[in-house]
């Protein structure tokens, strides 16, 4: 995705106060960020939101970057991680606190994915087949536990490598891998148990 | 995850491997290993099966379209400007502008707008006229300003003469002096005997007769007075003495 280079002079322009190298600095990695957001959090809302939030402290801490250190990509998915990992943290009490006003657990033996889902039984149309799966894949990741999911979500959705993802998370790479093959083998047991309610 | 070893290959190898094997990196001994294990081992297998599938639900999630207002709001939150405003200053070229320009365009426009208001127009002919008044009032003249400029040490015979001034005014005002007179004639008036006011009494009086003859007339009815006072009541009065005389009402009046 980036030249290393042109990358950097990007960055030295915006540091220099270069209002059109930001404009291109955020048409270039606002998609990435925002998809990366939106499968974490789970919602469009939250997602814009983080993804402002995201380019209001690159735009503060830009100067900080040390092309040395490694890629631009990877500090821009580092503060979009630990970003995430705050928001996470902080909405942890109202998510405890919305298990506990609804009946059923959110706990995935207690209440299969098929349940939450409004309709399986979809129109013979593949396009909108599709665009099920993929909420229903979407809503089971939601369920994995955030080390687990941020690790597939960076391996599978956004193609980074076991390196740049340990240097992302801060943990060893085989860490990542074995993170890696349980978020894989949750999703799909969570997954398996939903279609098999629903055949 | 447990630590079994199979065909030459613990689990936690095999965990570390499964990622390559998935991949499609491992090869050659390894992958012959690896298989091996994976088909031995009760947990590692099925662990392996069920990767592969998750991997393959993850690949098939598409990439969403970030809302078509994300770039300009972020460019909003973080340059204050929006994308359309960006561009045109970005290829513009800027224009020299001297320190009076940069004065003007930051402090003296502002300011200038705010003035050409016509309710700020309005306010300040208010304030203007409600000063003059005032000043006219006081009798504040011009050139008295002029002077005090000129001979600091008048100020104080100003503020004196400023201040009898008012004071006269007041004094002679309508309102004062008849507040004065109505104190002095209730001090020249000796202290009044308890009972009805004879200005109350003279409301009453249509007969247009003297006052003498008038508390006399009064004193008549004095009896009838007392009997109207009494702890019985108007009914057993009337029944008592049926003709009472016409000043009765007046009577009762006076005593409630």
């Amino acid at each position: 995705m980036e030249d290393v280079q042109v990358v950097a002079m990007l960055v030295r322009r915006c540091i220099a106060g270069d209002a059109a190298a930001w404009e291109e600095i955020v048409q270039n990695y606002n998609r990435r960020i925002y998809n990366i957001c939106y499968r974490f959090a789970g919602s469009a809302d939250d997602a814009q939101d983080l993804t402002q939030e995201v380019f209001i402290k690159m735009y503060r801490t830009l100067s900080s970057y040390d092309s040395s250190k490694g890629a631009f990509v990877t500090w821009v998915t580092t503060i979009t991680r630990n970003l995430l990992v705050d928001h996470f943290r902080k909405t942890k009490q109202d998510r405890m606190t919305d298990s506990m006003d609804s009946t059923a657990s959110e706990h995935e033996d207690a209440q299969p994915l098929s349940e939450q889902i409004p309709d399986q039984s979809a129109p013979p149309d593949a396009r909108v087949r599709q665009r099920e799966v993929s909420e229903t894949v979407h809503q089971a990741l939601g369920k994995l536990s955030p080390e687990l999911r941020e690790a597939v979500i960076l391996r599978d959705l956004q193609d980074m490598d076991y390196r740049e993802i340990a240097t992302v998370l801060k943990v060893p790479e085989g860490t990542v891998k074995s993170r890696i093959n349980r978020g894989r083998a949750e999703l799909a047991r969570l997954l398996q148990r939903t279609y098999r309610q629903v055949m | 995850m447990p630590d079994h070893t199979r065909n030459g290959m613990q689990c936690n190898e095999f965990d570390l491997l499964l990622s390559d094997a998935l991949d499609g990196v491992l090869s050659g001994e390894g992958l012959d290993r690896f298989q091996a294990h994976a088909s031995t081992c009760s947990t590692c297998g099925p662990l392996m099966a069920e990767a592969e599938a998750g991997r393959t639900w993850l690949k098939g999630l598409t990439e969403v379209e970030p809302p078509a207002s994300l770039v300009n709001n972020i460019l909003a939150s973080t340059t204050g400007v929006d994308t359309q405003r960006l561009r045109t200053v970005a290829r513009a070229p800027q224009p020299r502008v001297s320190w009076w320009e940069q004065v003007q365009a930051s402090f003296l426009e502002p300011i200038w707008a705010t003035v050409r208001q016509p309710r700020f127009a309005m306010s300040f002919g208010m304030a203007f006229f409600a000063l003059s008044v005032s000043l006219t009032m006081l009798g504040v003249k011009p050139a008295d300003a002029l002077y005090l400029v000129e001979h600091p040490s008048a100020v104080r015979r100003t503020y004196y003469n400023m201040q009898a001034r008012v004071v006269r005014s007041i004094d002679n005002s309508r309102s004062v002096l008849q507040l004065n007179a109505a104190l002095r004639f209730i001090k020249r008036t000796p202290p009044a005997e308890p009972g009805p006011s004879k200005q109350k009494e003279r409301k009453n009086d249509t007969t247009q007769q003297p006052e003498q003859k008038q508390e006399r007339n009064y004193s008549q009815t004095g009896e009838r007075l007392i009997l109207a006072s009494a702890p019985l009541g108007p009914s057993e009065i009337d029944a008592s003495s049926p003709e009472l005389p016409v000043v009765s009402v007046t009577t009762y009046r006076r005593f409630v």
